[in-house]
């Protein structure tokens, strides 16, 4: 019975820690694709939080300050994003791959430039875990927030506070109006182009604090490839979650659940690499089989002066 | 049917001329290049100039930088030619891995095959790998509507983990320290063309593909439907083009293409696979392919350009110089300047400002506003 709680207990504990950069991210997409913005400069904005936020905490010491660089630097790509869709109306699939690409070289080259290493920072200080004193007296779950960190509870109000303003205030529904159909959007004189630029600047915001969690809670360090493509996955569960904050945070938590099993099946007799395909092939099994019923907003993608 | 009349193809015939698109955004990527070596902290002509004595200015550099751009003429072909329909094959990567692990297992395992069908065979093997992988990313775009873009990313992971771990697992040479396969046998070799060198007779071949990619899309049936799906969609459906077909082969092809840049590597320079043998080759391809607005024959300009800077880079010298890593950062830039035909017709714009008169300056901002 221990050894089955005990089991239980890590689950719980990797799925959270799994899921948190993939809620925050895919919170991002979502703002991202309401807005009219196809969400695929994630996975570059999440490299320019994780390198920059570790940039951020080496030359200042602290990690918050690490926080805000990578959310500075997030949104920096993301505008990259967004003037070359807003404003210069590239194809939307370009102009991601490319800030992708553009991040998954700039991070490389200042790492060599400052530390003159490849590939791997030096170690700077991070997030460590909440000390949440009479809380953790609490009986399972006390043991399990005891693992959290700040950031963790950070996200959780971002998700209500994203939701709310998505769904519960005039500015969410202007927002969602401009990426369901600009042209009428413009027409009731909604400021179309703004809220292209505050959804895409969000998606950076968001990415970037999810590339900071990776670099500066999971570890204390940057090292090159660290996104693995959760970029991409964050774009398909929030698609997955119907554009939706919430949604996002409950198809992370089922994400996360698989990168979770890794840490149950290591030492096992399923060799590693192979358990490590497990988020990918669940990736694709949902862009298969799992978007039937859901669909993105009717203006992603295009332009609406076009 | 003239082809002017279906083929109304915005994108590659940009107002400007998309030559001059081209150069322009290369000159650009190199430019603020430039300022980045600047704020590096060295110089940027200095370092240019190295880099252009590194590969163009001896015998020795040119063969480098042609041995550096043939996997980048691989993997751009087969950017380049998906793109003509539209497709966006982000899985390269992991076609180059699956293509170079096939391919080495030939090398490595058939030991019936006499002379040069040895290596024929296996470069034949890694090809088809390769293009099975682009096959099923068709697949799955064509019955289920899957995003290729997300299909390729994840079949990269998935591509680069299984074949990691069959070369530390049940494919390791065994007694070996390091994650790779047994080597390959003498007869599967790829030729060098230049003794001592990575040049390998894969550049010859990856340009008589080229050549045939270009006039297959100029002067044949299969090459006129292409451009129509390319460049209208639905005309071509209404037209009766058979498009599944067509995305399924053009999808082969790329992806066997990408999968002979895999096997150009483990029959030419390993001469076995090892674990991480690309080292984002089949992203790189992107660029190559972008700077040559989509063309094959224009790749094998783009990808010797991007080639001679890495092989420029290669030489620079380590500690006072800027890190190879910035060539990465040139290639994403021109992905960005390329794909921006826009930005580059505005910037030009505002280049010619200085010499018009104000009153032009405040028509074009008033336009701006519109």
């Amino acid at each position: 019975m221990g050894d089955w709680a005990n089991i239980l207990y890590v689950v719980v504990v990797s799925t959270i820690r799994m899921s948190v950069p993939m809620i925050l991210a895919s919170v991002g997409a979502a703002f991202s694709v309401r807005s009219g913005i196809m969400a695929l400069g994630c996975e570059g904005m999440m490299i320019a939080g994780a390198f920059f936020a570790v940039m951020g905490s080496f030359f200042t010491g602290s990690p918050w300050m690490g926080i805000l660089f990578g959310i500075v630097f997030g949104i920096i790509f993301s505008l990259l994003h967004g003037v070359l869709n807003i404003r210069y109306k590239v194809n939307q699939t370009l102009s991601g791959m490319s800030v992708n690409l553009l991040a998954a070289a700039v991070a490389p080259l200042i790492l060599q430039i400052v530390w003159k290493s490849k590939g791997i920072s030096p170690k700077v200080a991070s997030f460590k875990k909440l000390n949440i004193g009479i809380l953790e007296e609490i009986p399972i779950i006390g043991s399990i927030l005891a693992e959290q960190n700040i950031l963790f509870y950070i996200t959780l109000i971002l998700v209500v506070v994203g939701y709310y303003y998505m769904f519960k205030t005039p500015q969410g529904l202007r927002m969602r109006m401009v990426g369901e159909n600009p042209v009428a959007a413009n027409t009731v004189g909604i400021n179309v182009v703004g809220y292209k630029y505050l959804g895409v600047m969000l998606s950076g915001a968001f990415n970037g604090l999810a590339g900071a969690y990776l670099s500066l809670a999971q570890l204390d360090m940057y090292i090159d490839g660290m996104t693995a493509g959760r970029g991409y996955i964050a774009m398909v569960i929030s698609t997955f979650g119907k554009n939706s904050p919430v949604g996002a945070m409950l198809g992370s938590l089922f994400f996360g659940f698989f990168d979770a099993l890794q840490t149950i099946f290591q030492g096992g007799v399923i060799p590693s690499q192979i358990v490590r395909t497990l988020p990918y092939v669940l990736t694709m099994l949902v862009v298969v089989f799992g978007l039937k019923s859901a669909r993105n907003p009717a203006g992603m993608g295009k332009h609406h002066d076009e | 049917m003239k082809s002017g009349k279906l083929i109304n193809n915005k994108f590659l015939k940009s107002g400007s001329g998309s030559f001059t698109t081209s150069v322009v955004a290369f000159l650009l990527a190199i430019v603020v290049g430039g300022i980045l070596i600047e704020l590096a902290g060295f110089s940027s002509i200095a370092t240019y100039g190295a880099i252009f004595r590194g590969s163009l200015g001896s015998s020795r550099g040119l063969v480098l930088s042609l041995s550096q751009a043939t996997p980048l003429l691989l993997t751009g072909l087969s950017f380049a030619i998906a793109f003509r329909v539209r497709i966006i094959n982000t899985g390269a990567e992991g076609q180059v891995y699956i293509g170079a692990m096939a391919a080495a297992l030939v090398g490595a395992y058939v030991n019936f095959l006499p002379g040069i069908t040895h290596v024929a065979v296996a470069v034949l093997v890694g090809m088809i790998a390769g293009g099975l992988v682009g096959l099923f990313i068709g697949f799955l775009k064509i019955k289920f509507g899957a995003s290729e873009v997300i299909v390729g990313i994840m079949l990269n992971e998935i591509l680069i983990l299984i074949t990691a771990w069959l070369s530390t697992g049940p494919l390791m040479t065994p007694g070996s320290a390091t994650a790779q396969t047994n080597p390959i046998l003498e007869t599967a070799r790829l030729g060098r063309l230049v003794p001592r060198s990575q040049l390998t007779w894969a550049l010859v071949l990856a340009v008589i593909i080229a050549v045939y990619l270009e006039w297959m899309i100029r002067k044949t049936t299969l090459g006129y439907e292409i451009q129509v799906i390319g460049s209208n969609l639905k005309a071509a459906k209404t037209a009766g083009i058979n498009v599944p077909k067509i995305y399924l082969l053009t999808i082969f092809i790329s992806g066997a293409i990408a999968g002979l840049g895999g096997a150009a590597l483990s029959l030419g320079i390993h001469y076995r696979f090892i674990e991480g043998i690309s080292t984002g080759f089949g992203f790189a391809g992107i660029p190559v392919a972008a700077l040559a607005m989509y063309s094959p024959a224009g790749v094998v300009v783009s990808s010797f350009l991007f080639g001679a800077l890495r092989a420029g880079a290669m030489t620079l010298n380590r500690t006072t110089s800027i890190p190879i890593e910035f060539v990465s950062v040139v290639q994403a830039l021109v992905v960005v300047f390329v794909a921006a035909p826009m930005l580059i017709a505005s910037i030009k714009k505002n280049l010619m400002r200085p010499f018009r008169g104000i009153k032009n300056k405040r028509e074009s901002l008033k336009g701006g506003d519109a």
